[in-house]
């Protein structure tokens, strides 16, 4: 039963009419309109994708990809326009009716189960018996097919980000689907590990004529990997290109609606060979730096997470004063750790942390802070600030000491703190008692900025600070880092984002698996030698 | 019979209404529901069924009466919890207040109705343990069907695989189209349908009688024996039997003469619990979703 | 985003329209299933009501007993919101209410002093029993991660053996007496240590410890809302990773929680028994503990809101006293409290459900 894929829903004239004379687009989606409240997240959108090609969806966060990809998977309804699939017009009111219509997708943030084993997770969103032979012998197969080896017995947790990423395809693919839909699946994944999903993607749609929708952020990628691109900007259609006849400039403009300067369009859009051109401008410019004062020094630093995995191996780096230091590496190599042993909260099984040559006590709650350490963490939303509490107490947060006397606080000085820092962050917003939840994501990214910098920190630990961001914001956030270093603070930046880490750093360290593997300067940038690093080869 | 036969029929007697809803619990847990309205769903069912006996004088129909009983009381707090959102700990708190109110309240049946007992030939002869297990009230043996049935459900059914993905990670569950609440619904209706046969049971296959909070806290016993069983079918049945065990004990050895501490006994079960969890917090990883509710789109 | 801001002004006024009016309903479906459960049992209407309100409200005896009987819950009430605000579910106050009640009869019993001394000794003594009793769930919690709505739940059945242990053993707290005469209770405390009682009967009078309760509703307050420990359990309640980046010690400000929520309900546990009770009963908890949590949750975890809530619910209590006179079993009391309970809940769940399908999504757009 459950060998055969899931298409029984009386769907089977789908796979039936692919393959007549004059063929209609595999999906066709006409007027799309999707408001959220008064944020109009899809407006009128058209999306066009033949059969058989990649077609890359283009556009900033928060242009109205995902949006878009939820209502054809089923899991946003729209509020008017049309769904065709293959020339038929189509209501998906539900993930499942989408899974009968041969729509897969593989989504940014994972949709496995930990503590259930591969072959579970796979079979999971299916119909009818669960036969575990047969699960386990399909997730071999689909992974011998599309070499995506994956042993079906292991827990999910026990995996890799990059094996889990295995899994959600074979899980996509398993149900043989006619669309495959990935919403920015290069993010967890090394630079290797992403080519070989794109030459996966290719074979899926030489070979078995399918159709892939690949949502993304990065020129890079589109370029590399579609034959078609839709570009999207505010909720609406900009432009459609055959990726052939496109460049990377042209498809940043339409992507942002202007002229972009190099630096920003290399964070904001990545484009990886606008910087490269740049670097070598940028050699002459710093090279006395190496007589400044160390403001960090974190010395073999190891630990271990809560399940016993070990987060890091024996991590040294160094920040000087005024210095920008900037960490790329893969997600999931111990970036979060080391972020978190900057905000108190990890402690180190061996190893030490020196903020301007003292040494600070790792996890004891607020000794980071007291040190002089900001840190402006990654996923701003769940550890950053308190959504449900007000700007004004959000931008308190950890100096509590400032707006209180003895220990009650002053809503005056709570106040009149909030003015002084919103004006000088430039945050838009109606006043200071206003929820944080109400602030856009750029605004509240600054929230968190400006708190940090207002404690006068001497070192600032800055991680992903654009992801989610859109242009204004990013460019925002550049020159704030950059202002930051000049003042004379050392910099940590730590991003997944090759693009943004040549934009702004100095000097650049490469991080695998809990460890430092390399260093250089931004003079001696190899894109080859450092993607090598972060893919964990020796280079 | 000599004395160990005799309580071992004892706490086999006293175990077999925590099995029934010990099931239910523990499919409910597993689909991340801390039930704790299993209380109110044995009570009910209890009262229901004696009411129900008295009123048709067929202790079977009693029964019904019991398993719909519970069915009503996981209704409420199904929907309550797992459509509302209401915190399910307040609604199972209401709801065993409630039970234990009305019950109270309209508790006037004195009369005595106890379904058949079933002697299974042969194998009720074997020693020790032939008329502990061979010789009892003819609902016990719904059991043998509905053990292997509950552990196939779910560990090895489509319905199981997502319940227990609504009760590990509903954020992920609900990405993969499965209906996260629908499926803890259905899960702790289950728990109502077995909670209620379980107090049934102990009212007309067991007792033969309804008085006022005759569960005494069974409910809390049954989750005490899901959490001591480390959230696994086998533990929790095990659970039920041990605790039964020490009821039975506490019951039996001040008649044989010895002294024992009855509180200690009593106590036990959440003492073993809380032991269990405390010593062994690395095996006993409970659904990683337990009690937290579902509703989409908040992360 | 800021668009959403500026429309809320007027959704208020219909939503808030609709949600008075599913309150409205929502109670008179309660209690026309109350009034339909003692008709159909044979009872009168009418005679019930009226018992209740007797019991309640009817002269400044019945007043002062509603208020006697509102004091413990209120009490109670106040340690579940300082824990909720922390976002830590402590259910277990039935049984902290108790241990609290037997350690304040230790110390009544058995401490030396003149009178007022030992009274204070009994009520911090209270505190302390409760909030001891609640420590173990938070070690449990903080030591090796066990859940604390199980931990606290759990510990609930084992002070109820715990109490009935002590007031059965002659060398422990059982009283004194022929050995056959004995009940499972504790020995009557001295006149002087019983908390003064004020006013005179059969006019309004109330136990004292009324004062307490009072002052440590207003001291929570202020202290939840204006000091820095306040702003730090809130920052820990709605976002544990952001307040513990911030420098909040979880450990030491959570499980304080659960200890101050402890050590509440056991002084409710230490003025039931040195404000009314006289004596150390294993079933003198009777529901207070339960029903204070749901206090504060109908009060919707504000401590001033909770006041109101628990006269309501002392004075049903106090009301469920005189039902006897009527034939009606007063078990009626826990019938319409739950009730009542569903119906508070009921609408602000719905009026949350159809904000969230209206907006069917995430404030922050795009994922």
């Amino acid at each position: 039963m459950s060998t055969r894929p899931s298409t029984d829903n009386g769907d089977t004239a789908t796979a039936g009419t692919a393959a007549t004379a004059a063929p209609a687009p595999a999906v066709e989606l006409t007027g799309i309109t999707k408001r959220f409240g008064t944020v109009v997240a899809c407006d009128d959108v058209r999306l066009s994708v033949q059969r058989g090609e990649i077609h890359g969806l283009l556009g900033q966060n928060g242009a109205g990809k995902s949006t878009l990809m939820k209502i054809l998977t089923g899991l946003v309804r729209p509020d008017s326009g049309q769904i065709m699939i293959d020339g038929g017009e189509v209501s998906i009111s539900d993930p499942l009716v989408a899974a009968g219509l041969g729509i897969s997708m593989v989504h940014q943030h994972f949709s496995l189960i930990g503590r259930m084993r591969v072959w579970e997770n796979v079979t999971l969103g299916e119909r009818g018996h669960v036969d575990r032979a047969s699960a386990r012998r399909l997730v071999t197969e689909v992974g011998d097919r599309y070499g995506l080896a994956v042993d079906p017995d292991r827990a999910v947790e026990d995996l890799t980000t990059g094996e889990r990423q295995r899994v959600e395809l074979i899980k996509c693919l398993r149900r043989d689907p006619d669309l495959l839909i990935l919403d920015e699946p290069t993010s967890v994944l090394t630079l290797k590990e992403s080519h070989e999903l794109f030459s996966v993607l290719r074979r899926v749609t030489k070979e078995e004529n399918k159709t892939v929708i690949l949502i993304s952020h990065k020129l890079d990628e589109i370029l590399h990997a579609t034959d078609q691109v839709t570009i999207m900007r505010s909720g609406a259609v900009v432009a459609r290109r055959r990726t052939a006849d496109t460049d990377v400039r042209e498809l940043a403009r339409e992507m942002v609606g202007r002229e972009v300067s190099r630096l920003t369009a290399g964070s904001a859009v990545g484009a990886l060979d606008a910087l490269v051109e740049d670097i070598g401008a940028a050699k002459e410019a710093k090279e006395e730096d190496e007589e400044r004062e160390v403001r960090l020094r974190v010395t073999d630093a190891h630990a271990t997470g809560r399940d016993r995995r070990p987060l890091l191996r024996g991590l040294s780096l160094t920040v000087h004063a005024g210095e920008i230091l900037g960490l790329a590496g893969v997600e999931g190599n111990g970036q979060a750790a080391l972020g978190d042993l900057l905000s108190s909260l990890l402690e180190l099984d061996k190893g030490t942390v020196e903020v301007c040559g003292k040494a600070v006590r790792a996890g004891r709650p607020g000794a980071m802070h007291a040190a002089g350490v900001g840190v402006v963490p990654e996923d701003r939303h769940v550890s950053g600030c308190v959504l449900d509490m007000s700007l004004a107490e959000n931008l308190a947060m950890a100096d509590l000491g400032e707006v209180a006397r003895g220990s009650f606080l002053s809503p005056r000085r709570l106040r009149s703190r909030a003015e002084r820092l919103i004006s000088e962050f430039d945050i838009a917003a109606p006043g200071p008692d206003i929820q944080m939840r109400r602030l856009s994501g750029g605004n509240q990214q600054k929230v968190v900025l400006a708190r940090e910098l207002a404690a006068d920190p001497k070192v600032l630990v800055v991680a992903q600070p654009t992801r989610g961001l859109d242009v204004g914001a990013i460019e925002y956030m550049t020159e704030r880092i950059q202002k930051a270093a000049e003042s004379g603070i050392a910099v940590l930046l730590i991003s997944t984002e090759l693009e943004e880490i040549l934009t702004l750093a100095h000097r650049i360290a490469v991080i695998h698996r809990g460890a430092i593997v390399g260093e250089m300067t931004r003079a001696e940038v190899d894109v080859e030698r450092l993607g090598m690093m972060m893919g964990g080869q020796a280079a | 019979m000599d004395d160990f036969e005799l309580i071992l029929g004892s706490a086999v007697r006293l175990a077999v209404p925590l099995m029934f809803a010990a099931i239910g619990e523990w499919i409910a847990e597993r689909a991340g529901t801390l039930n704790i309205s299993v209380e109110a769903m044995m009570l009910g069912g209890a009262f229901t069924a004696v009411t129900g006996a008295v009123a048709t004088g067929s202790p079977e129909f009693g029964l019904l009466c019991g398993i719909v009983t519970g069915l009503v009381v996981a209704l409420i707090h199904a929907n309550l919890s797992h459509r509302l959102s209401v915190n399910t700990y307040v609604v199972g708190l209401t709801l065993n207040v409630l039970v234990l109110g009305l019950t109270s309240y309209l508790a006037d049946k004195t009369e005595f109705f106890q379904v058949a007992k079933v002697a299974i030939p042969w194998l009720s002869s074997l020693p020790i343990v032939g008329s502990a297990l061979f010789d009892v009230r003819w609902t016990a043996y719904l059991l043998i069907v509905l053990i292997p049935l509950a552990w196939w459900l779910v560990q090895r059914s489509r319905w199981g695989l997502e319940a227990r993905a609504a009760g590990e990670n509903p954020q992920s569950a609900d990405v993969t189209g499965i209906h996260v609440n629908k499926r803890r619904r259905q899960a702790l209706l289950i728990c109502g349908l077995l909670g209620g046969l379980g107090g049934a049971h102990l009212a007309v296959a067991e007792v033969g009688t309804f008085n006022s909070n005759m569960t005494a806290g069974r409910g809390y016993i049954v989750l005490a024996a899901v959490i001591f069983g480390g959230w696994t079918l086998r533990g929790a049945l095990a659970g039920c039997l041990l605790f039964g065990a020490a009821d039975a004990l506490r019951l039996a050895l001040p008649a044989l003469g010895y002294e024992l501490n009855a509180q200690l006994l009593i106590a036990s079960p959440y003492l073993l619990a809380l032991a269990a969890m405390f010593f062994l917090a690395k095996s006993h990883r409970g659904p990683a979703a337990l009690g937290a509710p579902f509703v989409r789109g908040i992360t | 985003m800021t668009a959403l801001t500026t429309r809320l002004p007027r959704m208020v006024k219909p939503a808030a329209l609709h949600t008075l009016l599913l309150y409205v309903a929502s109670f008179a479906v309660a209690l026309t299933l109350a009034g339909a459960l003692v008709t159909l049992t044979g009872k009168s209407m009418s005679e019930t009501a009226y018992a209740l309100y007797q019991g309640s409200l009817e002269g400044g005896g019945s007043i002062g007993l509603s208020i006697d009987e509102a004091t413990p819950l209120l009490l109670v009430a106040l340690g579940a919101i300082v824990c909720a605000r922390a976002g830590i579910f402590n259910i277990g106050q039935e049984g902290q209410l108790l241990m609290g009640a037997m350690a304040g009869a230790v110390v009544g019993l058995f401490m030396p002093g003149p009178g007022w001394m030992v009274m204070v000794g009994s009520l911090l003594g209270a505190a302390l029993g409760g909030a001891l009793w609640a420590g173990i769930p938070a070690v449990m919690y903080y030591w090796r991660g066990v859940n604390v709505v199980i931990g606290t739940l759990l510990m609930v059945f084992v002070a109820a053996q715990l109490a009935m242990y002590v007031v059965t053993q002659e060398n422990l707290l059982q009283e004194d007496g022929e050995a056959g005469a004995r009940s499972p209770q504790s020995n009557l405390l001295a006149e002087g240590v019983m908390l003064p009682r004020v006013g005179e009967y059969p006019d309004l009078n109330v136990t004292s410890g009324v004062f307490v309760v009072l002052a440590a509703t207003v001291a929570i307050v202020l202290l939840l809302r204006h000091s820095t420990w306040g702003f730090r359990l809130r920052m820990l309640g709605h976002n544990p990773a952001a307040a513990r980046r911030s420098g909040v010690r979880a450990t030491v400000l959570g499980g304080g929680a659960l200890l101050i929520s402890g050590a509440f309900a056991g002084m409710a546990g230490g003025i039931m028994l040195s404000g009314t009770i006289g004596r150390f009963q294993p079933g003198m908890a009777d529901n207070v503990g339960w029903e204070g949590l749901l206090v504060a949750l109908v009060a919707r975890n504000h401590p001033v809101a909770a006041i109101p809530v628990a006269l309501f619910f002392g004075g049903l209590r106090a009301g469920g006293g005189f039902l006897a006179s009527t034939g009606v079993p007063r078990y009626l009391v826990s019938v319409v409290t739950a009730l009542l309970v569903m119906a508070a809940v009921f609408p602000a769940a719905y009026a949350e459900l159809s904000k969230l399908r209206k907006r069917n999504k995430p404030v922050v757009v795009e994922g």
